[in-house]
């Protein structure tokens, strides 16, 4: 199963989808950095206080992976089979399954990755930068880290479920299109902020959208082996 | 007689219509197999089935004596592909491809590698990604992806589709020699019949999905003495003779004094006695064979009728 993964990522240079993950987070980090700068000169606060704060942060993050995941999902699953590339992976004499789902623990394994380690990322780097110049009112105290490093965890979890939805649209037609444009509307209802309620805190709409994606994964290659390929 | 692949009455049904009917083939081990049909007669539909990249509706196949099923993974090892026409991933160099097509197959040699592109004369483009290959260049590349594994059966769908003339010479003489010297066994698929008429050992024709003939080219060859061709002084009355003396039905005066005589029972010693006792000169008789061309032409026509 590792060997399957390690040629996936050799076959897609799926380095530059680190890069890119790299990227990313200093674009988060420079933006929120700008935007409490800015915000302060106009003394206007965005956020009222850490908690928000941080919880805004990993809500863009986890936005930004999902929409990762779903361009990992059209690279390693759409296109194979939109190109029939698939054809030539199911002639090796390796079971279908295994292949399949070697891709999806990647797509998993990456979402929940870069979601962790940007969430400390961009934290540890807006943390520093509001202590030292006081941007925000009240401190950081390691009560609300530990409360909301708890909520990283389960939001990073949930959301490796959560991005593999965007899978079922994008494998109806083999559509790129239809699979960026379903982790869109995914983001639309787990990240969406209306003042400082969000959709994700009510904690059954993230496991209940974790538990679709799981079994979309599920289905999609229960019946691998019995699919013709056309 | 044990055959390397053998189907038994294979079926494949697409949306309620039969592409593949009853098609029961027999591949002998070592021998290069022909498959013949025009675009669109199913010669790809039934590499997949065998390939188990689709399931058949009813009938079955065995492959190196072993019943195929839906989880015959491991039989894959044992064969090179190409379906339909290579696939790669474009963005790979023909080495990347090559590498990591002997690592998805479990084999190591990675030596092979520079010896197969040597062998299809594509050593010439490092750092080139596919997608920059001609389709003669990409066709090449599948052949040496193909048998860089030295499968123990080939199966080529259009092989040769792409190449340049002296390209298909090279495949060619390529093909012949891994099936002599390392007892390949090799089907292949065209619609190009004087390269199957060099190649191939039996020839399959399908038509409409069915496999309408399955011949040794030995037995093509000798089966089809079409007709007696004659040139005689007076064809007309050559034709008398034969309508009412020797009650042959089935002739064709072709132009003043040529005639052909299809499906006779009659020898030509019989008939040329006959005209010569009734004053008919024969200049010229002889017995001419179709061509696969013809054979195959034929079939198909004759597919068409009964279909």
């Amino acid at each position: 199963m590792l060997n399957l993964m390690r040629l996936e990522m050799k076959k897609y240079k799926l380095g530059s989808y680190i890069k890119g993950a790299v990227l990313a987070n200093i674009v988060i980090a420079v933006t929120f950095v700008a935007m409490l700068f800015i915000s302060h000169a106009e003394s206007e606060l965005v956020f009222n206080n850490y908690t928000e704060a941080l919880a805004t942060i990993d809500a863009i993050i986890r936005a930004i992976f999902i929409i990762f995941a779903a361009t990992l999902i059209s690279k390693l699953i759409i296109v194979e089979f939109k190109s029939k590339t698939i054809n030539t992976l199911f002639l090796y004499p390796i079971n279908r399954k295994k292949l399949i789902a070697a891709k999806l623990v990647i797509v998993i394994l990456f979402t929940f990755v870069s979601i962790i380690f940007s969430n400390v990322f961009v934290t540890a780097v807006f943390s520093v930068v509001t202590d030292y110049f006081v941007l925000l009112p009240g401190t950081l105290t390691a009560a609300i880290i530990t409360q909301h490093a708890s909520a990283v965890l389960m939001n990073a979890i949930a959301t490796a479920g959560i991005c593999l939805i965007p899978l079922y649209f994008g494998m109806k037609k083999y559509s790129v299109p239809a699979t960026i444009i379903s982790s869109i509307l995914i983001v639309l209802v787990v990240s969406s902020n209306s003042g400082s309620f969000s959709l994700n805190d009510i904690i059954v709409i993230p496991i209940t959208l974790a538990i679709i994606g799981v079994s979309i994964a599920y289905f999609s290659i229960r019946n691998i082996d019995k699919t013709d390929l056309k | 007689m044990t055959y390397l692949v053998q189907t038994n009455r294979l079926t494949k049904v697409y949306g309620g219509k039969e592409v593949v009917s009853e098609v029961s083939m027999h591949v002998k081990k070592g021998e290069i197999y022909g498959f013949l049909g025009s675009n669109g007669a199913g010669k790809t539909t039934i590499m997949k089935l065998i390939t188990n990249l689709i399931k058949p509706t009813s009938g079955h196949i065995e492959i190196f004596g072993e019943t195929l099923t839906p989880k015959s993974y491991e039989v894959l090892k044992r064969i090179g592909t190409i379906i339909e026409y290579p696939i790669f991933y474009e963005k790979l160099t023909a080495q990347e491809i090559l590498s990591l097509h002997c690592e998805y197959m479990g084999y190591y040699d990675k030596k092979e590698i520079n010896q197969v592109l040597e062998l299809v004369n594509l050593s010439h483009t490092e750092g080139k990604s596919v997608e920059d290959f001609s389709l003669g260049m990409k066709q090449r590349l599948g052949i040496a992806r193909a048998i860089i594994t030295k499968p123990e059966l080939l199966i080529l769908d259009e092989p040769i589709n792409g190449l340049d003339p002296s390209g298909i010479k090279e495949i060619r003489d390529l093909l012949k020699m891994l099936c002599k010297a390392y007892g390949i066994t090799i089907i292949i698929s065209s619609h190009i019949l004087g390269e199957m008429e060099r190649i191939a050992d039996t020839i399959g024709v399908i038509h409409n999905g069915r496999l309408i003939s399955e011949l040794s080219m030995d037995e093509v060859n000798l089966k089809h003495i079409d007709y007696i061709e004659m040139v005689v002084d007076d064809g007309k009355k050559a034709a008398f003779i034969l309508e009412n003396k020797l009650a042959i039905p089935n002739f064709k005066l072709v132009g003043e004094s040529c005639i052909r005589i299809y499906e006779t029972k009659l020898t030509q010693k019989v008939i040329s006695k006959a005209l010569i006792e009734h004053d008919v000169e024969i200049k010229e008789i002889s017995m001419k064979t179709s061509s696969l061309e013809d054979y195959f032409l034929k079939l198909i026509s004759g597919g068409e009728v009964n279909a």
